[in-house]
């Protein structure tokens, strides 16, 4: 296994006004590829900002962030647009699928995007919705929509599969689910995952667990063994 | 705190209430102002004609003695009389200028107005009171002396007073159209002044009680023959000339701001819908929160009330203040009027009163359609609409689609109603170009038709009217051209009775009728054509009879119309001179026209015009109308800009959480701009498409008002309608940058968040 995501010495400061806020104080860890990361911490630890930092929404202060030997934290504007397009997927707590496009739609979106041959229907198939495809995001329920965001982000074939409270808008049932798709997008396909969460009942299933608090790594715990979604105890 | 929620509001969403307060103000401003030129020249017209006792009518006459008073007198209807003796006299100076003298019993009617010098002095034997534009042009001061030469007399007076006539707010030589004041005025004098022993009045004025027929019936009944002519008010040529040009700005003053006021008040309603529909959630908040139903809707119909009662105040007070100063200055050099003031009318305030109300109207029922919700329903989002697929979807093409153009159709199916206001807007703003260059197009194709495929003189020679057959004769030989005869018409057919003017031509090659698309009509010698729009007004055509006779003739005679011709400016009868003497009416040339250029002077001639006099007397004629063209199209473009603007705000903000994400997901700011554009682009196209019939129809009813005399129907040239439509889709791709730096500026961060 490689080393896929390395953040190196990460430090980001907010100002407003005099005031400067720390959310990102020295921050080290790795990624292997392929693994199954969950990045915990209560809110305000800066969960959010980790996960802007990696997915390319903003920049940091000072460090390094290197994905796939690329040095993310030097790039402008459309470099960061190009490396969102390319090397990650986001799936959102609520979402986020565009109203207007019906269901293979979404996924087929992608080809505008990044210039990869993607087979809609057959990536619907793999998260179950094949016939579902040509509903329109209303016409679906919370665990569907999700799972059609899933099929928006393995589409392109990421780099990283980046989750932001994928569960948190669904019922414990339809989050295992869930869970349990991302898990088997990780060992089947080798697709890097990383949750960002604050619910600690996920880390069960990680290969690694990342808490943060008060902007700083508490600690970073390999687990041996990880536990399938269906087995965790919600 | 309701109140500062309010001006926090306000100033988050600057741009919508920005658009909201500049809807209002410039709906007002633009149908104020430009009312408020037109009702200014009819309120300024109307005092000076009311200050200075302006005739109801004028009896011409020769010799009107006491007895002729008396039986005018006994008519009954008269209220008022004044015997004037006016002559055609020249001054003494070296280009011969005409001025008229009016020699006045009392001067009580049709009073001079006096700007300079001493009042009128009835008993004033060696004074003058000169008008005023004379002596500005000769650079005559009060106290000067000027000497008239008329009817053998030669007299020499002191300029007593400089001043203005209610007969001479326009006053052109029947030479040009174009009043030209070094070479024509008037001049008031008493009855002392005259040089002979008897002065012979010629003119009676007159003012009487009912209307003017009542009058000219009375007066044709009881003094037939005693008397030559009656002009009643609005057949003076002063006074007529005024009421066309007023007419002119009316018709354009009641079209224009009327399209423009809709388009304004649409869009702000449309604005306010959707602010207050924004703002659902936080009705919720509000009222979960205790407040009271009647409190929340009345601080949300606040929001827009203060910036609609402010715009439309502005508006009232500031259009009429700066737009009738664009057109006044151009038109005062042709008309004289001793006041030139923009005028108000009890409608503009109707107007921003109807604007104020229908906001108010409009922000209540939208806050309270929410209000009465269940709080617990507010609270929470309404359920998206659910997209559908139609028929279009189903089709093979559609998978062939790209991103952007099933995103744009779906978008549009979703929200109707934005799609409907944008293209209701563009609609609006189109017509207005359209219509604006239209008249642009129709202002030069007239000028064309007129003095370029009908007439094709160099000069024309104004005969006097008791030239005499054989000095017309001589003058028409001297300088090789053809008589013309001009007279005014009436034409009655069974239902319509309309006056017109009869042209008599004598097989010249120098007029040459054409029909509406400027292709010759040849007239036989035997043959009587009508104009088509005479023949339209009149509801005849060829094969009809009609009848009509000469002004001031009683001698009415019946003719058969074998011809139908076009003319853009006189409306009525060509025929030939045989025809004429056919009709057993007297063939009297009124004008000889030739190919030369003439700049003698001959006898029996009283002026000489060029066609070049003729073509700068109407380009100065029809300035205001230039101008007024500029200021349409000059708003049209601004109102395009507020409404695309307007409603792109709208739509981006309902859509910023897609572009958010769509950004997240890695499209490019390009894309996104592309997408955004590809909408407005459509609904440019959409609107523009079916602007263009409605500007036509704008254009169409324009034209029809503007006076029986014009004939023009409503077209545009291919390079003004590319142009129409160049600055149409120009605007819409400006708004569209302003957008763009909006898509970079979005937060993104923000879009992961919030779960709407």
């Amino acid at each position: 296994m490689c080393t896929i995501i390395e953040f190196k010495n990460v430090n980001k400061e907010y100002k407003s006004g005099d005031h400067i806020l720390k959310a990102m104080n020295n921050v080290n860890f790795t990624i292997d590829s392929g693994e199954f990361v969950v990045i915990l911490g209560p809110s305000g630890a800066g969960k959010s900002t980790l996960l802007n930092l990696l997915g390319g929404l903003d920049s940091v202060t000072s460090g390094e962030i290197i994905v796939n030997n690329q040095h993310v934290e030097s790039f402008d504007d459309n470099q960061l647009t190009e490396y969102r397009a390319k090397n990650v997927g986001f799936i959102f707590q609520f979402y986020n699928l565009i109203p207007n496009l019906t269901a293979l739609e979404n996924v087929e979106l992608m080809k505008d995007i990044v210039k990869v041959n993607i087979d809609g229907l057959s990536v619907l198939d793999s998260v179950g919705l094949k016939d579902h495809a040509n509903q329109f995001p209303a016409q679906l329920s919370g665990g569907e929509q999700q799972r059609v965001s899933i099929a928006r982000a393995v589409a392109k074939q990421p780099t990283m599969l980046l989750c932001d409270e994928p569960t948190g808008a669904l019922d414990s049932k339809t989050g295992v689910l869930i869970l349990n798709l991302l898990q088997s997008m990780s060992n089947n396909q080798n697709t890097t995952v990383v949750i960002v969460t604050h619910n600690a009942i996920l880390a069960e299933a990680a290969d690694k667990v990342i808490r943060i608090k008060n902007g700083q790594i508490e600690s970073i715990v390999v687990n041996e063994s990880p536990k399938m979604g269906t087995d965790l105890d919600w | 705190m309701l109140a500062k929620k309010m001006l926090r509001d306000i100033s988050k969403h600057k741009a919508q209430f920005i658009s909201i307060f500049l809807m209002a103000f410039l709906g007002v401003f633009v149908f104020s102002g430009v009312g408020g030129e037109s009702v200014g020249l009819e309120v300024n017209v109307n005092d000076f004609y009311n200050e200075t006792n302006l005739a109801d009518g004028w009896i011409y006459s020769y010799g009107i003695n006491d007895l002729f008073l008396d039986q005018i007198n006994a008519l009954g209807a008269t209220t008022e009389m004044e015997r004037q003796y006016v002559v055609d006299s020249v001054a003494n100076f070296d280009n011969d200028p005409d001025v008229t003298l009016h020699f006045v019993e009392n001067n009580t009617i049709s009073k001079f107005y006096l700007l300079e010098g001493d009042k009128f002095d009835i008993n004033d034997e060696n004074g003058v009171w000169l008008d005023k534009s004379f002596a500005d042009a000769k650079g005559l001061k009060v106290g000067d002396n000027i000497s008239f030469e008329f009817e053998g007399h030669v007299i020499e007076k002191e300029i007593r007073g400089l001043g203005y006539s209610p007969e001479y707010v326009y006053h052109a030589s029947s030479a040009s159209v174009i009043p030209d004041f070094n070479k024509i005025g008037f001049a008031y004098l008493s009855n002392k002044a005259f040089p002979g022993d008897n002065i012979s009045y010629n003119v009676l004025e007159v003012k009487f009680d009912g209307t003017s027929e009542n009058y000219n019936d009375l007066l044709s009944y009881h003094m037939d023959g005693y008397y030559s002519s009656f002009v009643e008010r609005s057949q003076h040529s002063s006074v007529s000339q005024f009421a066309d040009e007023m007419n002119q700005h009316r018709m354009m003053g009641d079209i224009f701001p009327v399209v423009f006021i809709l388009i304004a008040m649409l869009i702000l309603l449309t604005t306010m819908t959707r602010i207050i529909t924004h703002q659902r959630m936080q009705i919720g908040i509000l009222k979960a929160s205790g407040f009271k139903n009647h409190s929340i809707i009345l601080h949300y119909v606040s929001y827009g009330f203060w910036l609609v009662l402010i715009g439309s105040i502005l508006g009232l007070i500031l259009g009429p203040m700066t737009l009738p100063q664009l057109f006044y200055p151009s038109m005062s050099a042709t008309y004289k009027l001793p006041s030139w003031n923009p005028a108000w009318s009890m409608n503009f305030v109707y107007v921003a009163v109807l604007m104020v109300l229908m906001s108010l109207a409009v922000s209540y029922y939208s806050v309270k359609s929410i209000s009465d919700e269940k709080p617990a329903d507010t609270i929470r989002p309404k359920s998206p609409k659910v997209s559908t697929s139609g028929f279009i979807e189903k089709l093979d093409i559609w998978k062939h689609l790209s991103f952007n153009a099933r995103w744009n159709w779906r978008d549009a199916k979703r929200n109707k109603f934005r799609a409907l206001m944008t293209i209701i807007g563009v609609i609006g703003c189109s017509a207005l170009l359209v219509c604006a260059f239209g008249m642009y197009d129709g202002m030069n194709d007239l000028k064309e038709w007129e003095y370029n495929q009908i007439n094709h003189y160099d000069s024309k020679l104004v005969i006097e009217e008791n030239a005499t057959d054989s000095q017309i004769d001589e003058v028409a030989e001297a300088v090789n051209g053809d008589k013309l005869m001009e007279s005014a018409i009436e034409i009655e057919s069974d239902s319509v009775k309309k006056s017109g003017s009869l042209t008599v031509l004598n097989n010249t090659d120098l007029v040459t009728p054409t029909d509406y698309d400027w292709n010759k009509v040849e007239i036989a010698d035997d043959e009587v054509s009508i104009s088509q729009k005479m023949a339209e007004m009149l509801d005849v055509g060829v094969g009809d009879k009609v009848k009509w006779h000469i002004m001031g003739s009683d001698k009415w005679v019946n003719t058969t119309i074998d011809k139908i011709h076009a003319d853009p400016i006189s409306q009525g009868f060509i025929m030939s001179a045989d025809k004429l003497e056919d009709l057993d009416l007297n063939y009297t040339p009124t004008s000889i026209v030739t190919v030369e250029h003439v700049v003698n002077d001959y006898g029996g001639v009283k002026a000489a015009n060029s066609m070049k006099n003729m073509t700068g007397s109407w380009d100065e004629l029809t300035e205001s109308m230039w101008l007024l063209i500029y200021i349409l199209i000059f708003f049209a473009s601004l109102l395009a800009v507020i409404v695309l603007y307007n409603l792109g705000l709208l739509s981006f903000t309902e859509i910023e959480r897609e572009i958010a994400t769509l950004k997240v997901l890695g499209f490019k700011t390009g894309a996104l701009r592309k997408l955004l554009l590809t909408q407005n682009l459509w609904f440019t196209a959409i609107g523009f498409i079916l602007g263009l019939p409605v500007g036509y129809i704008i254009l169409d009813i324009m034209w029809k008002s503007s006076g029986d005399s014009f004939y023009i129907l409503p077209s545009i040239s291919l390079s003004n309608f590319l142009l129409a439509a160049a600055i149409t889709f120009a605007l819409s791709i400006l708004v569209n940058l302003m957008f763009s730096r909006k898509i970079k500026k979005l937060d993104m961060v923000e879009s992961l968040k919030s779960g709407e």
